[in-house]
């Protein structure tokens, strides 16, 4: 039995650091493929694998939301908005009376900061019970299909777990922003593509003041709040900074032998000038 | 699926190995597939796609030359042919040795005499334009065929990129088609790649120094697309990024949480504390 489990591991973390290597255009491809390799597996891929946020439509409300792997029962997704799994599951998991309201404010809470911050797109937002606390995650997803020229879409996913020790709470943030962005363009009879895309990791841990649930909501929001302002940051000089560097140090558009002349001339002139001071 | 087929697909992962990685995915593969003699006895084609594919730069055995390895000089399964020191070797896929050199006189092939005067002219396009560039001219199939590497691997910093394109010239024709890709891949804390690839076509005009405009069209196609790639990244960053997320709220504040806690939700909590 030990060695069983020895063998899951090994293969847990090299099926992890292959998706780590294997292009981010093809996640769901290539999960495809691994759970057809590892089909014993399916349940721990499935959770440990982020993939781009699918949007559904709430058939009650007709209101929008995520569904991934937090939400997921079977093969049903629960609506945070109507607390139903769609399609319907007669016993399918759902939060405590106390943590369903939370989760109520935080959809709500979430769909204003997703407003204000991406003017558009679809949030939700899930909890779910623990032992004596609770954790969830925040799921927003934005795309821009813009011109024909490019598009782009961003998926956040915040999963959060909060410790509560009486007046405090603690808080441990770990967040995921998923960033696709593809141009295309047709000169004459030449097609180019440019696939820019991939992911981002972080985390962040707080603890704070957290007298009522509304304080969980407060504090919750900052943090994904900072986090989000941080990742975009950091997406935005690894995407549009770093990989565009070392494009254009795998090839220099100016001749290098001309800047390897004018060298050769520096040094020559520095020689000749270091001689007349001698 | 049979065990076989479980095997095939995974090894079917090394052809999307990042610039660099193919010995981590390599490694990743073994892990999974948990098996080392049946998947020793499925890997070695895949090893030699993956090689052919990347424009593995291979020492010659026995000669001061290097040769990418690619589908226009495989003469035969495991053989490969160096028409610049006019070699044919073996190559050892798995562990990327070369070996058996035995010579080839190629100096009565077609277009023997276009495909070394293009080297001599791309041999110096490629050091005037890559630091750390491979060329290889080939004839094949009635055209010739140069293929042109550049590779940047910095693990340590997180990064990988190549730069590769292969350029045919059918003299027949009087016709340069190809095409240029480049991947990167960076993984501190993530996993972000840039994978981008454009085709050329182009007439070359009869008459003398054929091989002159050749290398001149390639210079310019590929001058052509780096300027593409990086309009591309203006247009990326500019608009759609921004079109994204904002970097704050119009009101140009961060969110008063309180705020929406009060405003929103007050009602709602208040009956969640009883």
């Amino acid at each position: 039995m030990a060695d069983y489990d020895d063998e899951n591991e090994q293969q847990m973390d090299c099926a992890l650091d292959l998706m780590r290597r294997l292009p981010p255009q093809n996640v769901e491809e290539n999960l495809v493929k691994l759970l057809e390799i590892l089909p014993e597996m399916t349940e721990d891929l499935l959770s440990a694998i982020d993939q781009p946020l699918k949007v559904r439509q709430d058939s009650h409300s007709g209101r929008e939301y995520l569904v991934c792997d937090y939400n997921r029962d079977g093969d049903s997704y629960r609506s945070p908005w109507s607390n139903e799994y769609e399609p319907p599951l007669a016993d399918g998991s759902v939060p405590s009376d106390r943590l369903r309201k939370l989760e109520l404010a935080a959809n709500e809470a979430f769909d204003t900061y997703k407003e204000l911050y991406y003017e558009g797109g679809v949030s939700s937002v899930y909890l779910w019970d623990m032992d004596d606390s609770f954790a969830g995650v925040v799921l927003i997803k934005k795309v821009n299909d813009g011109t024909v020229k490019s598009k782009g879409s961003w998926d956040s996913i915040h999963v959060i777990e909060v410790l509560e020790k009486g007046r405090q709470a603690r808080y441990k943030l770990t967040s995921t922003v998923m960033l696709y962005t593809v141009a295309s363009g047709v000169k004459g009879d030449r097609q180019n593509e440019i696939n820019l895309s991939g992911s981002l990791t972080r985390q962040d841990e707080r603890e704070l003041p957290a007298e009522d649930s509304g304080a969980h909501i407060v504090n919750i929001g900052r943090m994904v709040e900072d986090m989000e302002f941080k990742m975009r940051n950091s997406l935005q000089e690894v995407y549009f900074g770093k990989t565009h560097d070392i494009v254009n140090g795998l090839r220099s558009a100016s001749d290098l032998s001309e800047a390897r002349n004018r060298e050769r001339l520096q040094r020559d002139l520095f020689g000749q000038l270091k001689g007349r001071k001698d | 699926m049979s065990s076989d087929d479980r095997i095939a697909k995974a090894a079917s992962f090394l052809l999307h190995s990042p610039p660099g990685e193919v010995d981590d995915v390599f490694n990743d593969i073994r892990g999974i597939v948990n098996d080392d003699d049946a998947l020793q006895a499925q890997i070695e084609p895949v090893l030699a796609e993956s090689n052919m594919q990347q424009f593995l730069v291979v020492e010659v055995p026995g000669q001061q030359s290097t040769v990418l390895l690619t589908p226009y000089n495989q003469v035969s399964e495991s053989r490969y042919l160096d028409p610049n020191t006019g070699t044919v070797f073996t190559f050892d896929h798995l562990r990327r040795i070369a070996s058996d050199p035995e010579s080839y006189n190629n100096s009565a092939d077609e277009n023997e005499e276009l495909r070394a005067a293009l080297q001599t002219h791309l041999d110096q396009y490629v050091a005037n334009h890559y630091t750390n560039g491979s060329v290889s001219v080939f004839a094949h199939e009635g055209a010739v065929v140069s293929c042109i590497v550049s590779n940047k691997f910095s693990p340590g910093n997180f990064w990988n990129g190549s730069w590769r394109a292969v350029w045919s010239f059918n003299p027949a024709m009087a016709q340069l088609n190809g095409s240029a890709k480049v991947r990167v891949h960076y993984f501190e804390d993530g996993n972000v790649q840039l994978d981008t690839q454009s085709d050329f076509a182009g007439d070359i005009e009869a008459g003398r120094d054929v091989a002159k405009k050749v290398a001149k069209m390639i210079g310019q196609f590929e001058a052509d697309f780096q300027q593409g790639i990086n309009d591309g990244y203006r247009q990326l960053a500019e608009r759609t990024f921004k079109g994204l997320r904002r970097t704050l709220p119009v009101t140009r504040n961060k969110i008063d949480w309180e705020k929406i806690a009060n405003y929103k939700i007050g009602g709602e909590l208040a009956h969640a504390e009883n």
